[in-house]
């Protein structure tokens, strides 16, 4: 912002609080996701030429992970380590490299300081993108977060909604049909990771049972799904960074599990059969990308409801309105995506109507 | 009830058993100063070199006569500074050895009218505040409350309630003076842990508050008490010390001539309390301490004080510490400008906001000068130092005190 002179500040102190403080938080809290995530992905890619082929895909990852050496038989540490860079490191590089050219490009025409927020929004993506994602996707995706999520508003700290949060949004929009060509990718088909859902609608915890989906797996997160977002325990370590350096509101992100619990136990009290409205809370909450959307896309401080109250009743929709459509629309197994969008959207709506309400309480209040 | 005027006062500089720990530091000059008394338009009563004696009137307000400016101390009026358009920068006196006080005639100060005509007199008037935008109150204003702030949310500053305990009788017959002035209610504010010795009465409420980092500031006992800012009233509040004074005078026909002060912060290697003259010189408060390195030393508290420098370098009116800092270098030209950054509304920010307030719009509201919507938003319950905490946190880096007064003059100018 344009510095205007109105007087000389006495503010002596300020504290060591800046935005790089921030996104070096976030990449931080982000650290113990991607570690999980490079070996998940590695994991499931190795389990995948264990399972269907003996010899591994004919792309430019799959050519890699053979050049290298790593291979199903007896896989260890290294195997999946290769695979898993094999996969989630072209991805990320594009989205990297996208989101510098267009940050430059932007710094440039329209002479700001170059912002390196895009190295979050980056990584965000890569996580919440499947593992065999087409590069030109990432392409697509990167450039929509950096032009129309963040460029178009002014920059950091004046988005309308979380740029990554767009990114995989139009991403998935885009191109729902997507399932990679490659049959290794069975577990991975589309966008949303929510197979795992779908199985459980279907055939309930047996069906999960027989892709070795427990909730051991699905907490620690050695299950098929996007690249980052299997693992709630490394979601949630990270999610303590940021609750503790009270970066993101405890307020949103407690509302959006009471909203999840309630919602789920309702439908779990109304409905006697064993489909979708039987799932339990918990099985919601590990399966899918809940945890991952609750906490990195939902929570992003700018893009959310910025007063207290307004937190409260934006995380109770996204958690009810996460369990309904999962429950009332089968073509939308994991709705996380579309329901923080929506909300996202809904929270300048929500904080009117909080702020209307807070100036009519003092009007009467005052003498 | 009734005030009883003692008829023999006793020497005001006499030391002081009660406060026999806090050791009284003698300076040659003092200086009232112009920052402490935002917007006024002074009119001098009195010229470079006069004779002066404690509470003999040296200014009054150009629009508001009534409202006089007295000496803390008695000896020659030294120097006056003009800054920027001739505006009163500071007026320093030099102390002599005659302790020459000005005497107020007592009788008969019991009702309002006599009540408020001493204020005015002595000069103590000048240490009320409104709110909305903390000025002094006019001289037949009729406040909807008054609040006597006896509790402290500067850290570092002295505890307030040994020095009350201290001049009890003082600060009782003010309370009660107070009580007098107007129809309005007088609460008492102090921290949950003490209570500050008060006749309570129906107009005359002790209030106890839950201490934390914000929670002694007027600000927040006005919006628990009696909100302000949409019903077209005002309230007053008072500060303690200022309380005792006025108790001062009652009793004694003086002036309070003293002010309990700390002189603390990272970089003094002697933390002390100390009994000093209103408006000492704060170059001479600290001629026995030694720093390392170059410090920043600041009248008041290290998040709220004000730079001591120069013509300015004196105790001011209202703060009851003297903080010096390391100085760190890094006031760059971007922190000397109102809004520096963007504003990132993290969660803690909500527990730093004054009560009642939602931090985030609000500041954008300031951020962007949007008077009408700062307003809605609770402005005018608010003055600079209800901001401190946001500008502290914010990551921005704007000056929130800054621009909320920015707000409040043009709310104001409307009026």
């Amino acid at each position: 912002m344009r510095g205007w002179h109105i007087g000389e500040t006495s503010q002596r102190l300020h504290s060591s609080n800046n935005q790089q403080r921030i996104h070096r938080l976030l990449l931080l809290s982000l650290l113990p996701v991607s570690i999980v995530a490079l070996f998940n992905v590695g994991y499931q890619y190795i389990s995948g030429l264990a399972n269907t082929l003996e010899r591994g895909s004919d792309d430019l990852a799959g050519r890699v992970v053979q050049a290298l050496g790593a291979s199903h038989q007896d896989p260890g540490f290294y195997d999946y380590l290769i695979a898993g860079l094999a996969h989630m490191g072209p991805i990320l590089i594009v989205a990297l490299i996208t989101g510098a050219a267009w940050e430059r490009l932007i710094a440039e025409r329209r002479q700001r300081p170059f912002e390196p927020g895009f190295i979050v929004i980056a990584l965000l993506f890569t996580l919440l993108l499947p593992g065999a994602a087409p590069l030109s996707h990432v392409i697509f995706g990167m450039s929509f977060a950096i032009l129309v999520g963040k460029g178009i508003f002014g920059g950091e700290g004046k988005t309308f909604l979380s740029p990554a949060l767009l990114a995989i949004a139009i991403v998935q929009i885009s191109f729902p049909a997507v399932t990679s060509q490659n049959p290794l990718w069975q577990g991975l088909s589309g966008y949303t990771g929510s197979d795992a859902i779908a199985l459980y609608h279907r055939g309930g915890e047996a069906a999960l049972a027989a892709v070795d989906i427990n909730l051991w797996s699905a907490l620690i997160g050695s299950t098929p799904g996007p690249i980052g977002t299997t693992s709630v325990l490394a979601v949630l370590l990270g999610a303590a960074i940021l609750l503790f350096t009270r970066i993101i509101a405890w307020r949103l992100l407690l509302a959006q599990i009471i909203g999840l619990v309630v919602t789920a136990t309702l439908f779990n009290l109304l409905t006697a059969d064993s489909g979708a409205g039987a799932m339990p809370a918990y099985w919601h909450i590990l399966l899918g990308s809940f945890a991952f959307g609750a906490i990195y896309l939902a929570c992003d401080p700018v893009a959310s409801s910025c007063t207290n109250p307004g937190r409260w009743i934006q995380g109770f929709l996204i958690g009810a309105l996460v369990v309904l459509i999962r429950v009332a629309n089968p073509t939308h197994p994991d709705a996380v995506i579309p329901v923080i969008l929506l909300a996202s959207i809904l929270a300048p709506l929500i904080d009117h109507a909080v702020i209307t309400i807070n100036i009519r309480r003092r009007a009467r209040r005052h003498v | 009830m009734g005030i009883e005027p003692e008829t023999t006062p006793q020497q005001t500089t006499d030391p002081l058993p009660e406060t026999g720990s806090n050791e009284f530091h003698p300076v040659t000059r003092v200086a009232l100063l112009g920052r402490d008394y935002r917007g006024i338009n002074f009119e001098l009563l009195c010229k470079e070199g006069d004779q002066v004696k404690a509470g003999s009137p040296l200014m009054r307000d150009a629009r508001r006569p009534q409202i006089l400016f007295t000496a803390p101390t008695s000896g020659k009026l030294s120097k006056i500074e003009r800054g920027k358009r001739r505006k009163l920068v500071s007026l320093q006196v030099d102390l002599d050895s005659s302790q020459d006080s000005h005497r107020f005639e007592l009788a008969g100060t019991q009702d309002k009218a006599s009540l408020r005509a001493l204020m005015l007199e002595s000069g103590l008037w000048s240490a009320l505040r409104t709110r909305p935008f903390g000025n002094i109150p006019d001289p037949d204003g009729e406040p909807a409350a008054i609040f006597v702030t006896a509790m402290e949310s500067e850290i570092l500053a002295p505890a307030p309630l040994p020095v009350i305990n201290s001049f009890a009788a003082e600060f009782r017959a003010a309370t009660n003076a107070l009580a007098e002035i107007s129809e309005a209610t007088v609460y008492v504010c102090h921290a949950s842990s003490s209570s500050p010795p008060v006749d309570a009465a129906e107009k005359l409420l002790p209030v106890p508050f839950a201490e934390g980092h914000s929670s002694g500031l007027p600000g927040v006992h006005i919006n628990a008490l009696c909100p302000i800012g949409f019903g077209g009233r005002e309230v007053w509040h008072i500060g303690y010390q200022d309380v005792i004074s006025l108790g001062h005078l009652l009793l004694h026909g003086t002036a309070w001539m003293e002010r309990v002060i700390s002189i603390d912060g990272p970089a003094v290697q002697n933390p002390r309390t100390l009994r000093v003259t209103p408006g000492a010189s704060i170059i001479q408060l600290l001629e026995s301490d030694s720093f390392q390195g170059p410090v920043q030393i600041l009248s008041g508290s290290a998040l709220r004080g004000q730079v001591a420098m120069g013509s300015e370098a004196y105790l001011g009116a209202r703060h009851h510490q003297i903080t010096v800092l390391p100085e760190t270098g890094d006031h760059s030209k971007s922190s000397r400008q109102a809004t520096a950054g963007v504003l990132i509304p993290t969660d803690e920010l909500e527990s730093l906001a004054p009560p009642g307030i939602y931090p985030v719009p609000f500041m954008r509201a300031l951020q962007v000068g949007d008077v009408d919507r700062a307003r809605d938003l609770g402005a005018l319950e608010l003055v600079e130092e209800d901001m401190a905490m946001l500008s502290f946190a914010c990551v921005s880096k704007s000056d929130y005190g800054l621009l909320l007064r920015n707000v409040l003059n043009q709310l104001e100018g409307a009026g």
